[in-house]
């Protein structure tokens, strides 16, 4: 479904990916993990579009989209969380969640996608008219995979939602993930510090290292890497 | 009555100034720069007003809506050509680029209007009427004749109190009118509508915005329309009072009309308004005082003082610049 071959991304002289291939098949959630400025997110933003990549081809639902304007690519059904959530603090909870709906015309549509999000997160539906930027960090959190869902995806890229949230609501978001993945059959590359969570959940994963792609394989057989378990695992 | 003759006259062109302030604060809003070319945009709304009031405006309250209408179609399409040809090529560029761009975009339209071949020329031209005119008067407190003795026992004279007045101009209602009119739409547009929402979310994270499918540059294209509509019916409506424009007319105004948006808070839409609103009000008041000569320099004084004890504007809330 989504296929990333050779990237290389560099922002100034840094070289933030060298030659990275990772690959998404339909109906997987696939992990990537890697310590702090590994290139977690360059990857994700260089397939959103965000950042122009040096080299490399990224292919999605087999059409090349390398280098499109990253509002292009939601139309196509491929939505970004992006990392610290970015919600529209200015706007209230139900705004955002219609912008996130930008390209659909099409009202009952939206009212359907919304009260889909409502049922799933119903925190959100009681703090509909509030402005985002009031919401707790766990329920912006909520607010943004609410919002990227509202453009109807079939693929989702999800950057840290547990960065910064209590330990009982990033059980609860983990758990509504795997519930889109299993029965709404979205297709998942999730990026995560909280790599054991994320390999729990996962059904492959990739490991990066200073912009390179260090280790490939199913998460089962990566957590029980020695080498894994004890770089992100904690040992 | 002379109170309330300054407060009608000072709300009046506070509207005007709020027009144009909006159009500073919303492209600052979604490009964070000072569009410094909007005061042009202000002059050729005058320009386009003068052009269409001798065939559409003067004789019915309709007719002169057509010709406001007409002139905010135009320099919304001219905003939107200035945007695309001037800034968005320099998009990602820094702050201080833009602004220099801004800047000579600025002058070169007003050599362009001052240019007797190519533009307008460099002299004032009387302004047409656009709505009907008529002035009503109302004597408040009618003329008195007093008989006072300056001294006891010297013959009495007549003294005569003159009637105080309240007088208003037809065209001063429409002005009033038109632009509570065209604020009440902008806050529809801003808070109720698709478009306006997006314009709010592309101010606060641009990038966000891109992730949800919002395409930047059609909303910036559309803030630039909505800016400089308002700032041409600004321009009309200004002129309406003045016996005549000229290529330089929006200099001052212009200057004006950013301190206002500073003053509420840049970036603030109610912000502008009210910035407008004060700005025209107290400069109203200045001129009726003794203090006249001063009434263009109370709002550069005002910026200052803003500057100094409130940099974030009377609705602003200070963010701290991201370079
Ligand atoms: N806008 C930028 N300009 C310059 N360098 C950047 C920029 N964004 C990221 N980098 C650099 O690129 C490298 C990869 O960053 P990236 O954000 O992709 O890491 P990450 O794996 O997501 O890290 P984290 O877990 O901390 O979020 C880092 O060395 C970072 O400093
Ligand atoms: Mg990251």
């Amino acid at each position: 479904m989504l296929e990333v071959s050779q990237l290389t991304v560099n922002y100034g002289a840094i070289t933030a990916l060298h030659d990275v291939s990772l690959r998404v098949d339909k109906g997987e959630i696939v992990t990537l993990i890697g310590g702090n400025g590994a290139g977690k997110t360059t990857t994700l933003r260089a397939i959103s579009g965000m950042v122009k990549p040096k080299a490399g081809e990224i292919r999605y639902e087999g059409r090349a989209i390398t280098g499109l304007p990253a509002h292009k690519l939601v139309g196509m059904g491929l939505a970004h969380s992006p990392e610290g959530r970015m919600v529209f603090a200015n706007l209230t909870v139900r705004e955002n969640l219609q912008m996130g709906a930008y390209l659909q015309r099409d009202q009952a549509v939206i009212a359907r996608e919304e009260e889909f999000v409502f049922t799933m997160f119903p925190r959100l539906k009681e703090r509909e008219a509030q402005l985002a930027g009031t919401l707790s960090g766990g329920e912006q959190q909520m607010l943004a995979i609410g919002r990227a869902l509202m453009s109807q995806p079939r693929c989702l890229l999800l950057d840290e939602p547990s960065l910064g949230i209590a330990p009982l609501l990033v059980k609860l978001i983990f758990e509504k993930i795997v519930e889109l993945n299993r029965v709404r059959g979205l297709t998942i590359l999730l990026v995560e510090q909280n790599a054991n969570l994320a390999l729990e959940i996962s059904h492959r994963g990739y490991v990066l290292e200073t912009g390179r792609i260090i280790l490939a394989d199913q998460a089962a057989t990566l957590r029980a890497d020695p080498k894994v378990r004890e770089a992100y695992l904690g040992g | 009555m002379e109170f309330a003759q300054q407060l009608l006259n000072g709300i009046s062109l506070g509207a005007i100034y709020a027009l144009i302030a909006l159009g500073y604060t919303m492209v600052y809003g979604v490009l964070r720069f000072i569009n410094f070319a909007h005061s042009d945009v202000f002059m050729l709304g005058a320009y386009a007003g003068l052009t269409l009031a001798p065939r559409f405006g003067g004789d019915t309250f309709a007719g002169g809506l057509a010709v406001l209408v007409g002139a905010m179609a135009v320099t919304a399409t001219l905003g939107v050509i200035i945007e695309k040809v001037a800034y968005r090529p320099l998009r990602g560029r820094s702050t201080l680029t833009v602004l220099i761009t801004a800047i000579g975009v600025s002058l070169l339209i007003q050599n362009v209007a001052q240019n007797s071949k190519l533009g307008f020329g460099p002299n004032p031209k009387a302004f047409p009427a656009v709505f009907p005119q008529k002035t009503f008067t109302w004597e408040v407190v009618p003329a008195t004749t007093n008989l006072v003795a300056k001294t006891p026992g010297t013959e009495p004279t007549a003294q005569i109190t003159p009637a105080k007045t309240l007088s208003v101009n037809t065209n001063q209602v429409a002005v009033l009118f038109v632009s509570l009119a065209l604020l009440a739409s902008l806050h529809w547009i801003v808070n109720h509508t698709k478009i306006g929402t997006a314009m709010r979310a592309v101010s606060f994270n641009a990038t966000a915005a891109a992730l949800v499918g919002i395409n930047n540059d059609r909303v910036i294209s559309f803030t630039f329309a909505l800016g400089s509509a308002l700032a041409g019916a600004g321009g009309i409506l200004y002129a309406m009072n003045y016996p005549t424009i000229d290529p330089l007319m929006g200099t001052l105004p212009g200057l004006k009309a950013f301190v206002a948006a500073v003053l509420g808070g840049i970036g603030n839409l109610p912000g502008a308004a009210l910035g407008g609103l004060l700005i025209g009000l107290m400069e109203t008041f200045v001129k009726g005082s003794r203090w006249s000569t001063y009434s263009d320099a109370i709002a550069f004084a005002i910026l200052i003082l803003i500057l100094l004890f409130r940099p974030a504007g009377l609705l602003g809330k200070l963010r701290v610049e991201k370079v």
